[in-house]
C-alpha cells in the first residue's frame, strides 16, 4: 500500500502575544482564515480539517478540541484533535499528511491552537498537573525542573558551556526581529544578555527560556493533482516520522533524545534522505529552550553528539550560515503557543521553500527542509522533511546524494512578501484584562482518587515501611525503580520483588529559585533524579536536602532521609528528601546566593 | 477504494463499575496483552505504530498522552493520541494504513471513570465558558433537552425509550461483559423526559484493537474495515440540530459509501445508547430504522455493559467482531457519539468473507 503524494499549498498565522482578547475558536478561526486566503480558497474546498492543541488546562475546557470545531472550520466535516504534547505543532502536518495520504480527503486545512493565558494565576499551572499522579506530583514539581535537569546533564555529559547555548537565544530572538507575528524579536540582543538574565532554575535564566503565549497558525495541505490545481508552488512533503519514550522519563539518560533520532530516522526514511547534513539544507528544530534546539539538531542527525553548541556559536546556524537554523526566530523569538508555536514551524519552512520568507529569507533558496518538534515528559519526537518543487523526488530514486543548492540561485517570487496572510489578534494588557468585563472566573475544581495499581501500591507499602522495593524482569534483566507489574521493553509480567538499599546517585539536580507561578523562593528547591544503586537504569524525582547548593555534582552519593514513622503516609513524601552519604558535606540548608550559581 | 484492512485482534479489561486497587496503566496492559495474544502479534516488533483515545480532565493528568506507551508495548515507536472517542482513534489508524506508513496498528482507549471524584464538575468544563457554564446549569440537563426536541420532532415517545432501556438490558444478560442488566431502583425523571434508566451508568475498563492491512491478516478469522466515516456538528449549544444526529447522518454516508452498502445490506448494528432516545435517534441517522430490534445492540450497548467514556466506540467494535466472528451476521454498523455536550460522530462498516 502506496499513499498519496501530499503538498502544503497554503499557510496562515495569528501574531502570537502574551494575551490575546480572542477566544481560542476567535484565534483558530483567523489563522483558518488567513491559511484560506493565502491560497485563495474557501472553505467549501475543504474536505477534513485537523486540530491539534496541548493541555486543555491552558484554555480550561474540557474537550477543547470539540470547543474549537467551528472557529477552526470544522463544522459539518471530518474533524479529529490530535494531541502529543509540545510535539503537537509539527504532528498537525502529520496528521494533515496521512488524512490526505490516506485518500480520505484530497483537501485539507490542518490548525493548531494554543490560548496559554486562560490559565490563571499562571499558565505553569497547567504543567502542575503533566507530572505522574503517584509518585511526582506530591514532591511539586514545577515545568522548569525537568528542563533544568535535562539541561544540567546535557551541559556535564559533553562539558558544554553555557556561553555557547546562549547564542541559539541571541540567534532566535534576532532572527524574529524581521519576523511580523513574533512576541519577542529584538536585534540587539547579545550573549551577556542572555547571561546576565535572571536565573530560574539553574542552569536555566529567564532569556534561556520562549515566553508564553496566545495565537494559532493554520496551514492547507493537499494530494498531488488538487495541489497542482491550487498553486504553481506547492511544498511537498517528502517524510514525517514520530516517536514517543518510556513515561519513565528519570530512567532515561537525558543527555541525548533517541526519541527524536528515532524520528527522525522514519522521516528520513520515507523521504530517501541518507546524508541528512548533505540533503536537508534549513532546519526548524523545536527551541522552547535554548539548549533544545541543540540537543535536537544533534537527534535529527544533523551534528555529531555534543556538537553542536560550538557550531552555533560559530554561527553555522545562522541565517546565512551553512545550515540556517530557526530562521523564523522560533519559539524564542516568535513566541510558544505551544502547538501553534510547532506549526509556526511547518508554515516557516513552506515559505522558506517557496521563496517567500522576505526579511527572514535565507540565501540560496534551500530546497528542502526538516521541522521537529518535542514534548510530553522530554519523551516525544515529531519531525517532517518538506521539499520544494524544484527539490526532485528523492522519494524512490535510489536514494541519491542531494547536492546543496547553489547559494546564488534567483528566488524565483522576488520581493515576495511574507507572512503573507496574518490576522489579529489584539494584544491585551495584564491590566486591561484584570480591569475588562466579562472575564469568566472558572475554577476546574475536579477531584480524583487514582489506585496506584500493583506495583506501585506494594512500592508505597514499602516506603511507608521505610524500604524501596524493585521489581525484576527476568527477560532483559533489569530490576525497575520505581517498579512495575510489568516490564515496557519486553512487554510481559515482571517477575519477582527485591528490597534495594535506600542509597543512590544523583543523576543530575537543579537550583530552582522560583515557584510554579513565577515568585521568587526564599531558600532554593533542589530537585535531583535518584539512580537508587542496584537499579538498572535510573529511579525516581525527589529533592536533596541537608547540603550546600555549590556542594552538588552529578554523580554525588545520597541516602534518603525517611520522615519519622509516625508520619509516613505511604507516599513519595515518606523520604523527606536525599543527603550526601559523606557526612563533611551535610550542613543546614543555606541561602543560595543566585550570583554564586551563575555559569 | 483500497486495500482492505481488518481486524486481527480484541483485548479488554474491566467493564465493571469500578476497579478498585488497579491503575489504569494494569487495566490497559490486561487489554492489550490479549488483544495481541488474539492477534497472534508482538507488539515490541510487528506493530508499527499506536493510536490512543483520551481526554485530560478524564485522566487528570494534562498532556495524558506522556502515560500511555509503557502498558501497550509502545515505547520508543510512534504512538499518538486523539482527543476523542476510541472510534476516531480507529478511523486515524485506518488512514495510517492507507496511507502506507504502516501495516499494523493497535488502538486503545479505556475508562478510569471511578478515580473522578466529581464527574458533575468534569462534565460542566466541558461546557462554553462564557456563554453557559456561568449559568451552573448540568451538563447532561441537555440530554434532557435534546430528548424533549427530538420526541416533539420525530413522533417518537418516551415509552419507545422505556422499551429500548429495557430491551437492551434484556439483551445484556447473555453478555459476560455487561455489568448493568439489573440496575438499581425505581425509574425515576432525571432530566425530564429523561429518566435513569434510560441513561448509561459509568464503568470502568479498556478496549484494545489490533488493525492490519489484508496482507498481514489471517484470512478466514478476520473482520474487515470496509469504510469508516466521521464528523462534526456545531459545537455551540445554541446552534446545533437538536431533532437530528447530523454528525452521525455524515458520518454514515461516507462509510457507507466506502464499504459499497446500502442499509438494507446491514445485519447488525452497535450503536451509541448512552441515552436510550439516542439509539433512536442513531437509527434514524444510519438508515436503520427498518432493522430488526433483535439485531441491535444485540451485546447490551452501553445501557446494559456501561459507559466506557472514550472507549465506548471500541466497545461497539469490540461487540461487533465478537458476532461476525460468531456467524451472528455478515456485516454489521457500529456508531458512536461522544456524549454530551459533544455533537461528533463516527460510523464503521464491518464485514466477515462469505
Amino acid at each position: 500500500m502506496n499513499g498519496r503524494r501530499v503538498a502544503v499549498v497554503g499557510a496562515g498565522m495569528t501574531r502570537f502575544v502574551r494575551r490575546a482578547q480572542e477566544t481560542g475558536k476567535e484565534l483558530a478561526f483567523q489563522a483558518s482564515r488567513a491559511a484560506l486566503d493565502a491560497a485563495e480558497m474557501t472553505l467549501d474546498q475543504v474536505g477534513a480539517v485537523c486540530l491539534t492543541s496541548a493541555p486543555d488546562a491552558f484554555d480550561g475546557v474540557h474537550r477543547k478540541g470539540d470547543y474549537l470545531a467551528d472557529g477552526a472550520g470544522g463544522w459539518n466535516k471530518p474533524f479529529i484533535r490530535t494531541y502529543v504534547g509540545g510535539g503537537s505543532g509539527v504532528f498537525t502536518a502529520i496528521q494533515g499528511w496521512y488524512t490526505v495520504a490516506s485518500g480520505q480527503a484530497d483537501v485539507v486545512l490542518c490548525v493548531a491552537e494554543e490560548k496559554m493565558s486562560s490559565c490563571q494565576p499562571h499558565p505553569q499551572g497547567a504543567f502542575l498537573t503533566i507530572f505522574d499522579n503517584i509518585l511526582e506530583r506530591p514532591l511539586g514539581p514545577n515545568l522548569l525542573w525537568i528542563f533544568a535537569l535535562e539541561m544540567n546533564r546535557y551541559m556535564q555529559r559533553y562539558g558544554l558551556e553555557k556561553r555557547d547555548i546562549a547564542a541559539v537565544a541571541v540567534k532566535n530572538k534576532r532572527n524574529a526581529a524581521d519576523h511580523p507575528a513574533a512576541l519577542l524579536g529584538q536585534a540587539d540582543i547579545s550573549v551577556d544578555d542572555v547571561l546576565a538574565s535572571e536565573v530560574l532554575a539553574w542552569p536555566v535564566q529567564r532569556l534561556d527560556v520562549s515566553p508564553i503565549s496566545d495565537g494559532a497558525v493554520a496551514i492547507i495541505m493537499a494530494s498531488e493533482d488538487a495541489a497542482r490545481r491550487l498553486t504553481d508552488a506547492p511544498v511537498w512533503v517528502d517524510g514525517v516520522g514520530w516517536n514517543l519514550d518510556s513515561t519513565y522519563w528519570t530512567n532515561r539518560d537525558l543527555s541525548y533524545p533517541e526519541y527524536v533520532e528515532n524520528a527522525a530516522r522514519m522521516a528520513y526514511g520515507m523521504a530517501g534522505i541518507t546524508e541528512p547534513r548533505k540533503q536537508i539544507h534549513i532546519a526548524e528544530p523545536y527551541d522552547p529552550f535554548d539548549y533544545k534546539e541543540l540537543h535536537h539538531l544533534e537527534g535529527l542527525l544533523l551534528f555529531d553528539k555534543g556538537t553542536a553548541p560550538e557550531a552555533a556559536a560559530a554561527g553555522v546556524t545562522a541565517r546565512d550560515g551553512d545550515l540556517p537554523c530557526c530562521p523564523s526566530g522560533g519559539l524564542l523569538g516568535v513566541g510558544n503557543p505551544i502547538a501553534a508555536a510547532g506549526l509556526m514551524k511547518i508554515a516557516e519552512l513552506f515559505w522558506q521553500l517557496r521563496g517567500e520568507a522576505g526579511a527572514r529569507q535565507v540565501p540560496g533558496t534551500p530546497e528542502r527542509g526538516v521541522a521537529q518538534a518535542w514534548g510530553d515528559l522530554m519523551q516525544v519526537g515529531t519531525v517532517v522533511v518538506m521539499g520544494s518543487d524544484r527539490a526532485g523526488g528523492l522519494r524512490g530514486s535510489g536514494l541519491a546524494a542531494m547536492p546543496h543548492p547553489s547559494p546564488l540561485r534567483p528566488d524565483p517570487s522576488g520581493q515576495a512578501t511574507q507572512p503573507a496572510a496574518m490576522l489579529g489578534p489584539t494584544s491585551l494588557s495584564d491590566a486591561r484584562f484584570r480591569s475588562a468585563a466579562g472575564a469568566v472566573d472558572s475554577p476546574l475544581d475536579v477531584r480524583y482518587a487514582w489506585d496506584p495499581g500493583d506495583a506501585v501500591g506494594a512500592f508505597l507499602d514499602g516506603l511507608r515501611d521505610g524500604r524501596i522495593l524493585a521489581t525484576t524482569c527476568a527477560s532483559c534483566g533489569r530490576t525497575l525503580v520505581p517498579p512495575r507489574s510489568f516490564c515496557e521493553r519486553c512487554f510481559r509480567s515482571t517477575d519477582a520483588w527485591m528490597e534495594l538499599a535506600a542509597i543512590g546517585t544523583v543523576e543530575t539536580f537543579s537550583i530552582c529559585h522560583v515557584t510554579w507561578d513565577m515568585r521568587p523562593l526564599e531558600e532554593p528547591e533542589l530537585p535531583a533524579v535518584i539512580r537508587i544503586d542496584g537499579s538498572s537504569d535510573g529511579g525516581f524525582l525527589h529533592k536533596l536536602g541537608e547540603v550546600a547548593p555549590d556542594d552538588v555534582r552529578i554523580g554525588l552519593a545520597v541516602e534518603a532521609v525517611w520522615r519519622p514513622l509516625e508520619d509516613r503516609t505511604g507516599s513519595i513524601l515518606d523520604i523527606a528528601y536525599f543527603r550526601p552519604r559523606e557526612r563533611t558535606l551535610r550542613r543546614e540548608l543555606v541561602a543560595a546566593a543566585t550570583a554564586e550559581y551563575m555559569p | 477504494m483500497s486495500p482492505r484492512i481488518g481486524v486481527t485482534g480484541v483485548g479488554w479489561s474491566g467493564f465493571t463499575p469500578t476497579t478498585a486497587g488497579r491503575s489504569y496503566k494494569e487495566l490497559m496492559f490486561e487489554a492489550a496483552s490479549a488483544a495481541y495474544l488474539d492477534a497472534g502479534v508482538d507488539p515490541r516488533t510487528d506493530v508499527d505504530s499506536f493510536v490512543c483515545a483520551s481526554e485530560d480532565v478524564e485522566e487528570g493528568t494534562s498532556i495524558f498522552d506522556e502515560y500511555v506507551p509503557d502498558q501497550l508495548g509502545a515505547v520508543q515507536r510512534p504512538v499518538q493520541t486523539v482527543a476523542s472517542d476510541g472510534l476516531f482513534a480507529l478511523a486515524t489508524a485506518m488512514m495510517l494504513i492507507r496511507s502506507g506508513v504502516a501495516n499494523v496498528v493497535a488502538v486503545e482507549a479505556h475508562s478510569k471513570a471511578s478515580d473522578i471524584l466529581t464527574p458533575g464538575r468534569v462534565d460542566a468544563f466541558a461546557l462554553d465558558p462564557v456563554l453557559n457554564r456561568p449559568l451552573g446549569v448540568p451538563a447532561l440537563a441537555l440530554a434532557g433537552l435534546e430528548m424533549r426536541w427530538y420526541l416533539h420532532a420525530s413522533g417518537r415517545t418516551s415509552e419507545q425509550c422505556t422499551e429500548v432501556a429495557a430491551r437492551n438490558r434484556e439483551h445484556a444478560r447473555s453478555n459476560r461483559r455487561a455489568s448493568f442488566a439489573d440496575v438499581d431502583g425505581d425509574d425515576a425523571p432525571l432530566f425530564d423526559p429523561l429518566t435513569t434508566h434510560q441513561a448509561a451508568r459509568s464503568a470502568d475498563g479498556c478496549v484494545v484493537i489490533v488493525l492490519a492491512s489484508e496482507d498481514r491478516t489471517d484470512g478466514s478469522r478476520t473482520v474487515w474495515v470496509e469504510g469508516i466515516g466521521w464528523s462534526q456538528d456545531a459545537p455551540s449549544v445554541e446552534s446545533r440540530d437538536w431533532s437530528r444526529a447530523v454528525a452521525a447522518e455524515r458520518a454514515a454516508a461516507t462509510a457507507y459509501a466506502q464499504a459499497d452498502v446500502r442499509p438494507g445490506d446491514i445485519d447488525t448494528a452497535e450503536v451509541d445508547d448512552t441515552f436510550a432516545y439516542k439509539q433512536l435517534q442513531h437509527l434514524d441517522a444510519l438508515g436503520l430504522t427498518e432493522l430488526d430490534t433483535a439485531s441491535v445492540n444485540r451485546s447490551g450497548g452501553a445501557l446494559g455493559e456501561g459507559y466506557l467514556h472514550e472507549a465506548n466506540g471500541l466497545a461497539r467494535i469490540l461487540a461487533a467482531v465478537e458476532q461476525l466472528r460468531a456467524g451472528d451476521g455478515r456485516a454489521s454498523v457500529v456508531q458512536s457519539w461522544r456524549g454530551v455536550p459533544s455533537t461528533s460522530a463516527a460510523v464503521a462498516v464491518l464485514k466477515r468473507d462469505r
